[in-house]
């Protein structure tokens, strides 16, 4: 049956109707549990919270349970979800570009956005730096293009480039997501509490 | 009390989602597998497969080409070569081999049209009804008796003898008047063949909207 756009089920025009939608709840939610604070995301580089961390882990965690026993029980094709291409240079260059922004900043650009809803000046900032770094990447497109179209390895996934049993890797991510949260549970005890 | 109770239980909330969480994770990895099917149930194939339904006879066909009627196509599966050589009117080929390729999916698996599978026997388009009715896709018929009962029943259809009852009769005379529609001329009427103009049924343009099934896209 699912997905249910792909599928027809749900007309093709309503996605950007249902994408806002699910924006607004997306960010609503983010707002609500103080995401918009650039020190409570910041703490997970330092040890005094790690919210985003956990709500990470566990978003991504009940989705991909969610998606497979969907798949198991025939609702949905996990074969025809959107997966999304690797471009291997390009994202390592760019995830550390972001981890640098993120740290330095305090926001994704997703939290940012939400930040500037409530009126946050640092928030605002942080925005126009983006646009900046839109605008200059724009510029010198021709100079970034190899590596950003370059080193291609398609819409692969882990089960694809490692061969492991979608099944099992998602028992382990599981493991590993609890041992984390252990670990951090364990750091954020030792460090001094910090108000904010 | 009960409050505390509740409260005491609370104190582990976090051990208790994490061990949710575990056990729905450990319960896919236990799963038993199956192989998953694509398309219709095999009872519901089971159940198509016996029914009768799926048959058009020659003469149904013969009345719906006569009268241009413009709610089906024809496909014949048969190979290249042999489509080439001969064919039914406004057919159109996938041979057998080339029937689930991306192409002719479009004609296979879209509600517009009826669709009249066809081959020499019905074997052929036999098999190509099953495989597309397997994936669901809906008004797929075939041609019984292919294109061998449609030489001796449309084409060269038998005189019937004379101690046969009338429909017989009323049936040849309908399936000859088909024949001369499909261009067979019989020795009576040679003569007045001669002046007419043979008037060759235009070739149909068949458009089919192609069902709208995207890959999905975008990200994050």
């Amino acid at each position: 049956m699912g997905p249910l756009i792909p599928n027809g089920v749900i007309p093709v025009e309503w996605d950007s109707i249902i994408a806002i939608l699910i924006g607004i709840a997306f960010g609503f939610v983010l707002e609500a549990s103080g995401f918009s604070s650039s020190r409570k995301l910041a703490g997970v580089f330092y040890g005094y919270d790690f919210a985003v961390l956990k709500v990470f882990f566990t978003a991504a965690l009940v989705a991909v349970i969610g998606v497979y026993y969907m798949d198991y029980l025939g609702y949905l094709d996990v074969s025809q979800l959107y997966v999304h291409p690797t471009y291997l240079w390009g994202a390592i260059i760019g995830g550390v570009i972001m981890g640098v922004g993120f740290v330095a900043g305090g926001f994704c650009p997703g939290t940012s956005l939400c930040a500037v809803a409530i009126g946050k000046i640092d928030a605002m900032v942080y925005v126009g730096g983006i646009m900046v770094g839109v605008l200059i990447f724009s510029e010198l497109y021709t100079f970034f293009e190899p590596i950003y179209e370059g080193y291609f390895y398609g819409n692969i996934t882990l089960e694809d480039s490692l061969g492991i049993n979608p099944y099992w890797f998602v028992f382990i991510f599981s493991i590993i997501a609890i041992v984390a949260f252990v670990i951090s549970d364990m750091v954020s005890k030792k460090q001094k509490k910090i108000f904010y | 009390m009960v409050k505390n109770k509740i409260a005491k239980v609370l104190n582990f909330r976090y051990i208790i989602l994490a061990a949710i969480l575990i056990l729905l994770a450990g319960g896919l990895v236990l799963l038993p597998k199956y192989q998953k099917h694509e398309g219709i149930k095999p009872q519901e194939l089971l159940s198509n497969v016996i029914s009768s339904e799926r048959y058009i006879t020659t003469d149904k066909l013969s009345e719906k080409l006569i009268y241009r009627d413009p709610s089906f196509i024809l496909i014949d599966v048969r190979d290249e070569k042999s489509y080439e050589n001969y064919s039914l009117p406004n057919a159109i080929n996938i041979p057998l081999e080339k029937l689930l390729d991306e192409d002719s999916r479009a004609y296979l698996n879209q509600s517009q049209f009826d669709v009249v599978l066809f081959s020499n026997d019905h074997f052929y388009a036999d098999q190509a009804w099953i495989l597309c009715d397997r994936l669901g896709f809906k008004n797929i018929r075939v041609l019984k008796g292919g294109l061998n009962l449609w030489f001796t029943t449309i084409i060269n259809p038998e005189e019937p003898s004379q101690s046969m009852p009338a429909e017989e009769f009323d049936l040849y005379s309908t399936r000859k008047a088909a024949s001369m529609y499909f261009g067979v001329v019989y020795p009576e009427q040679a003569q007045m063949v001669e002046s007419e103009t043979k008037i060759e049924a235009p070739k149909r343009v068949i458009t089919v909207q192609k069902k709208k099934k995207r890959a999905a896209e975008g990200g994050c």
